[in-house]
């Protein structure tokens, strides 16, 4: 296994990177090619490949291990390309997925529309069925009513159905019977049962999962497969691992079945490659990981070493969009990038965003047509771009553009051009500091304590004020800052998860339901890692946390097991201390009388692939001269700031901030007051 | 007139922080509202508070202006420093430590239901803020297991506690005193214990992210950012202002009738807007006396229900702080209905009922500018789906439950540019509340719930419709269940406006063992026996405008979705519809849509 291949197919750019087993690793950048995902992917290893000096023949022969991550079914979803999907849901509740759970932003704002439901209520279809809250049947399901159903899903096109029944988590009788209708009257139906997928109460949650899964799951299906053949017919002959929501990878098959993790699974590798790279740097296990790119700008969080984790997964936005309640690595997404757009409302107060450029127009010095000034005209105005080597010089920038546009605001601000260029950079960072906060402060963690890892083009251009804002002390670009998913693919281990039900209180602990749960879950465990070949040997490790709450609380903290198994009064004790200290750390409160209630169990099993050998090499033959100024304002004055080119700076020099390094594919603004250094792995560290 | 003609007093050029700080800073203050939000939502027992978040978080300056509410409810905040007001005239011995319980009506709280925690925050001594959690209580001691008592004579026989201001926390502490009495008198002591804790920590979570604040920018430029935030606010409501026609504009409504009442509850108003002055003063003193009953509209919550109707119809970017208050005025009548509530009147039920009307009556009062400007009504009424629920479960030996549910939903009014909002729930909440998951309400209670659901063709039409209400059915599992209902609606059903049609009206009905189906009266407490049900139909928001004039391919998309039938899109909106083989299983058919339309104009 000489290389380890991890593809990031995005939206735009196809992100690959390859590591030899001497830890030597590059980059390769290509456009999409959504209409043969290889093409593109082919296009970028070629670029890596040439920089191993080998051709992408040989590179593809001589792989291991190749794991892909993707955006398709992500795109697909927020885009509305999905399979044509039937709900199927209980008698007298058609409007689950309508409904939401409510919310809404804006209390006196009733100038839009209510959102349209993931599934169209014309598709909707209620099915005679009924459990109870205790798991009894209250009626019976009308088993030719469903056939009848069935068959006409099939008549009436339908290529997906998601079946989602009040209680099938407290007994599945009648979601299973309905999965055998439908295999057996309608088997060419992608079909999705919500209590297989995602067994946890509150229906909308789990409708709304179920509902994705199955209208993503022809089109992941071919997709997937498609991948896999063109691979193996390319001279692939390794493993071919695919990255998930969780974090981690697993097999094709596993996820052909349940593609819902694939969902989003593109950014949750991002915090995966920051607590690799703060590791590698020696800088600690509490990381905050920010990937900015033209659009959006998305922070994780890693403590002690653990990768935080949701189920509550929007796409299209809190509220208007559409939940996933699967366990996701937890990832928050805001419009803000180097295309957010800079404004003046009628008091008179600069705004950027939430309106963005795109990449068409974009900002007003791509010369595309766009004339509003964004984040990325200011950066240029400011002197932090270089409008001659921007993605290395293939594209030029239109200072004059961005000036007029700029300026335009600064008019009518009444302040000069730089000041309103320098105004518009910190409140794109005002937007980046409250999602950061929002993700530390917010749920007890405090920013002050952890190594910020910064990915994505854009950002170097801003990140030293936001990490000094929040009172982080050092910051880390990776040298492959600008494909931080991919190389997150290339730390990632096997990650499986499993959970499993059973309610019961500390204080009349049920030994037993919560022993045989555990048990459930270790079996499927077993199963998962007996089909893994590449397991074998891998050092495998297993979690355990329960959702867990104070009696009639209704919202669930996570608490990790102390132990394996919970076998007595001590284990329970531990587990109660663990969830008062969770619940003091989050709320600033604790209830020391309240017994605690434990939901849903999980058991996560992680197989390491063995640790990436990921060494630096030295760039440059000598020096750590600049290439020369620009001219650059930092809020005081407009000065001469010297500008160095990456590839021209040793391992371990140091350049003391103000200061701009030019990259390829990023630039790093070292703002006055900080100074960064090449680290003997070849990434930025950056001190303040 | 796009410019504005009155500008707001500046403040001294010396000390003017720039517009970059300015922003940054308010974001930041907005941000611990939320923080302390989700702690309270995510920390609290109740489903009330923590499934359908009926509370708010804001912050309330030293000298009491209201400077940063985020995203809560338009009828808890508007009127949050009327309560801090109350805390420094009480207490001259404000300390770090201090936690205040309010939930006094006579002294700027909403009603008793709302618990409210005022936390004072101390930078350096000088008590800068005062951070306010304040939420809706499963229960507060009244006595009938309701937190609406609608037919309450007065307060002692609403009988809940009432806290006018009174320390539960000093030096961090609980005063066990409080705590003890709250517990012997309130239902399932643990689940109000629970939220109340959930409630300090917020407050508490607030109180320190402050002072973080304060110690970063330092104080002065904390007492700058306060002075110009609530001078911008003010700006934008200017420029809002002075944008609408001069006009006077009086306009009533009523509750529906009551037992005593039979014409219901008259309530008026008198709307004045002067765009030369940048003003608007509503005029609330025109009401009859309070009434003998819960109904009465205590003064916080004819401030907060009527600025958020004016609200609704104004840039919905204006920042909710004390700038509004400069520019747009209440004038209230001691011991009126709608006004400052005598003493002893009950105010139990003033957050919802006839606040819910007063809401309606402002925005709709607005519309009467013309095209462009104001809203529909809301739908009103706390059916079935939002009732208090109460009784033992079979499951936890016997226990006693209490709770308010939140599964039903009245639809949004409609506004000049879109269709109601269908999680709208009422109008003082805005649909800015969830909905109870059903399976939640399920095991939480012993309730089985039979169906929500939406019919199509209740929503009220216009050139902008409004959303429809939902239809539920539910009973107990096994034993008695009483339901306490406070609805409204059901006899004088929310308005459409500038040509938008009413909505049908909301329903309730209890469905016997043989299932025959009694309709209750709109306020109403029943015992479900079990195999007993209770039907409830919530209202439609009002249209807005001619349904003649809206968009066919929206009409077209309303009968795919079932939201609208064949039949009203030909009698009612002029629209009609053949049968197609696409996705959306019609096609518009144009030359006889438009001959529809023209034969129904005529016959206007």
């Amino acid at each position: 296994m000489k290389y380890r291949i991890s593809v990031d197919t995005g939206g735009t750019f196809t992100d690959v990177v390859v590591q030899d087993d001497r830890g030597k690793v590059v980059i390769g950048k290509s456009l999409t090619t959504p209409d043969r995902i290889f093409h593109g992917m082919r296009g970028a290893m070629q670029m890596a490949a040439g920089e191993l000096g080998v051709s992408v023949e040989t590179l593809l022969g001589e792989a291991g291990l190749l794991i892909y991550g993707t955006t398709h079914s992500t795109n697909a979803i927020v885009q509305g390309k999905v399979a044509k999907t039937a709900f199927l849901t209980t008698r007298g509740f058609p409007d689950i997925l309508v409904t939401r759970e409510g919310g809404k932003f804006g209390p006196h704002d009733f100038s839009y529309d209510f959102p349209r439901p993931y599934i169209a209520r014309r598709h909707t279809f209620e099915v005679d069925e009924r459990i109870s809250s205790e798991g009894e049947v209250v009626t019976g399901l009308d088993e030719a009513a469903a056939r009848k159903l069935a068959k006409r899903l099939v008549s009436d096109g339908f290529e997906a159905a998601a079946v989602c029944f009040l209680w099938s988590i407290a007994n599945p009788l009648h979601e299973l019977r309905m999965g055998e209708i439908l295999a057996e009257e309608a088997p060419g139906i992608a079909v999705s049962l919500s209590h297989v997928l995602v067994p946890i109460v509150r229906e909308y949650r789990r409708a709304s999962t179920t509902a994705i899964d199955a209208s993503i799951k022809p089109l992941m299906q071919n997709h997937l497969r498609e991948m896999q053949r063109d691979l193996v017919a390319a001279g692939f002959a390794g493993d071919i691992l695919v990255s998930t929501s969780a974090g981690g990878c697993t097999h094709v098959a596993d996820l052909v079945e349940k593609p819902v993790h694939t969902v989003k699974s593109g950014p949750a590798m991002a915090p995966v490659a920051g607590r690799a790279f703060s590791r590698m740097e020696d800088l600690g296990d509490d990381v905050i990981i920010c990937d900015t790119g033209g659009t959006t700008f998305d922070v994780g969080l890693v403590r002690e070493g653990e990768l935080k984790y949701t189920r509550e997964t929007w796409l299209g936005g809190q509220w208007m969009g559409h939940l996933t309640a699967i366990s996701s690595v937890d990832v928050r997404s805001i419009g803000a990038g180097g295309g957010s757009i800079a404004w003046i409302d009628n008091g008179g107060l600069l705004r950027v965003g939430p309106m963005s450029a795109g990449s068409v127009p974009g900002p007003a010095c791509y010369g595309k047509g766009g004339d509003k000034a964004t984040v990325t005209d200011a950066a240029l105005v400011l002197g932090y771009i270089d409008p001659a080597y921007f993605l290395g010089g293939r594209m030029k920038l239109d200072v004059d553009a961005a000036k007029k546009a700029v300026g335009t605001l600064a008019t009518e601000l009444g302040i000069s051009l730089e000041r309103a260029a320098f105004a518009i950079i910190n409140i794109a960072n005002e937007h980046m500091i409250n999602a950061i906060q929002d993700i530390t402060v917010a749920e007890g963690f405090d920013p002050c304590e952890s190594t910020l890892v910064a990915g994505g083009g854009a950002a170097g251009i801003n990140i030293v004020p936001i990490a000094r804002e929040l009172g982080v002390r050092t910051i880390i670009l990776p040298k492959t800052a600008s494909a931080l998913s991919a190389s997150g693919m290339q730390f990632s281990d096997i990650i499986f998860e499993e959970s499993g039900n059973c309610v019961t209180t500390t204080g009349r602990f049920d030994y037993e339901g919560v022993r045989n749960t555990l048990d459930e879950i270790d079996t499927r465990l077993d199963k998962a890692s007996e089909q893994l070949e590449i397991a074998a040997g891998g050092n495998i490790r297993r979690e355990y946390t329960v959702e867990a709450r104070y009696l009639t609380q209704v919202w669930e903290l996570d608490a990790a097991l102390p132990s394996r198994r919970i076998e007595g009064e001590q284990d329970v004790l531990g587990l109660v201390d663990a969830f008062h200290q969770s619940h003091e750390r989050v709320f600033a409160v604790r209830d020391e009388t309240a017994q605690v209630e434990c939901l849903n169990w999980r058991g996560r099993m992680t197989v390491s692939l063995g640790k990436a050998n990921w060494a630096g090499e030295k760039t440059a033959e000598s020096g750590s001269g600049s290439s020369g100024t620009r001219r650059s304002y930092f809020g005081d004055s407009i000065d001469d700031v010297p500008v160095y080119r990456g590839q021209d700076l040793e391992i371990g020099c140091t350049i003391t901030g103000p200061a701009i390094i030019e990259e390829p594919t990023t630039t790093v603004v070292v703002y006055p007051g900080s100074t960064a250094r090449v680290s003997a792995n070849s990434n930025y560290i950056i001190s303040l | 007139m796009n410019a504005p003609t009155v500008n707001p007093s500046p403040s001294p050029a010396s000390e003017a922080i720039d517009p970059m700080l300015l922003s940054i800073m308010a974001n930041r203050v907005d941000g611990i509202v939320r923080e302390m939000t989700s702690t309270l939502l995510r920390a609290a027992r109740s489903a009330v508070i923590a499934s359908a978040r009926d509370m708010s978080c804001a912050i309330v300056t030293g000298d009491n202006e209201l400077l940063a509410t985020a995203e809560g409810l338009p009828v808890h905040i508007f009127g949050s420093h009327l309560q801090t007001i109350s805390m420094q005239q009480l207490h001259d011995d404000l300390a770090p430590g201090d936690a205040f319980l309010h939930n006094d009506p006579y002294m700027g709280n909403t009603h008793p239901a709302d618990h409210t925690i005022l936390v004072p925050v101390f930078v350096d001594g000088e008590h800068m803020f005062t951070v306010c959690a304040k939420s809706h209580q499963a229960d507060t001691g009244n006595s009938t297991p309701t937190t609406y008592a609608p037919y309450a004579r007065d307060v002692y026989e609403e009988g809940g506690l009432i806290f006018p201001c009174v320390r539960v926390q000093r030096d961090y502490k609980m005063v066990d005193d409080i705590i003890r009495m709250c517990r012997k008198r309130i239902r399932v002591p643990d689940q109000w214990y629970g939220d109340f804790l959930a409630a300090v920590g917020s407050a508490r979570v607030g109180e320190r992210r402050l002072a973080e604040f304060c110690r970063k920018y330092g104080k002065d430029k904390v007492k700058a950012f306060i002075r110009q935030w609530i001078d911008y606010s003010e700006k934008r409501t200017i420029q809002a202002i002075s944008k609408m026609p001069a006009a006077t504009i009086t306009h009533n409504g009523a509750h529906d009738p009551l037992p005593g009442l039979p014409d219901g509850i008259p309530i008026n108003c008198k709307i004045t807007i002067d765009p030369a002055e940048a003003t608007i003063e509503i005029d609330l003193r025109d009401n009859i006396d309070c009434l003998d009953n819960g109904f009465n509209v205590c003064e916080a919550c004819a401030i907060n229900n009527s600025i958020a109707g004016v609200m609704n119809c104004l840039d919905p970017d204006i920042p909710r702080c004390a700038g509004i208050f400069r520019r747009v005025r209440v004038l209230l009548r001691d011991g009126a209905v709608i006004g400052r509530t005598s003493f002893p009147h009950s105010a139990s039920i003033a957050t919802t009922n006839v606040g819910d009307r007063l809401v309606n009556l402002t925005q709709s009062a607005l519309a009467k500018l013309g095209d462009g400007y104001g809203l529909a009504e809301g739908g009103v009424g706390m059916g079935a789906g939002w009732a208090v629920v109460s009784g033992r479960d079979f499951r936890r030996d016997n226990e006693v439950y209490i709770n308010q549910l939140f599964v039903g939903g009245n639809g949004g009014p409609a506004s000049p540019s879109a269709d109601g909002w269908l999680t709208y729930g009422i109008p003082v909440a805005a649909g800015l509340i969830y909905r109870d998951s059903v399976e939640l309400v399920e095991v939480k209670h012993p309730i089985q719930m039979k169906s929500v659901q939406i019919h199509p063709g209740t929503c009220a039409p216009g050139k902008f419709r409004g959303a429809p209400g939902a239809e539920l059915v539910y009973g107990p599992k096994k034993d008695t269940m009483t339901v306490a209902i406070p609805c409204d609606g059901q006899v004088f059903p929310p308005k459409g406006v500038n040509g938008g049609h009413d909505s049908p009206g909301a329903r309730t009905f209890k469905i016997d063992l043989d299932g025959n189906e009694e309709r209750l009266p709109g306020v109403a407490q029943v015992d479900l026996a079990p195999g007993e049900w209770l039907r409830g139909i919530d209202n439609s928001g009002g249209g807005y405008g001619n349904p003649l004039d809206r968009d066919p391919q929206r009409v077209l998309y309303d009968v795919a979705e079932r939201w609208e039938t064949l039949e009203r899109a030909r009698d009612i909106y002029g629209v009609v519809l053949t049968p197609s083989e696409n996705d959306l299983g019609y096609a518009i058919d144009l030359t006889a849509t438009t001959q529809r339309r023209n034969a129904l104009r005529t016959a206007a």
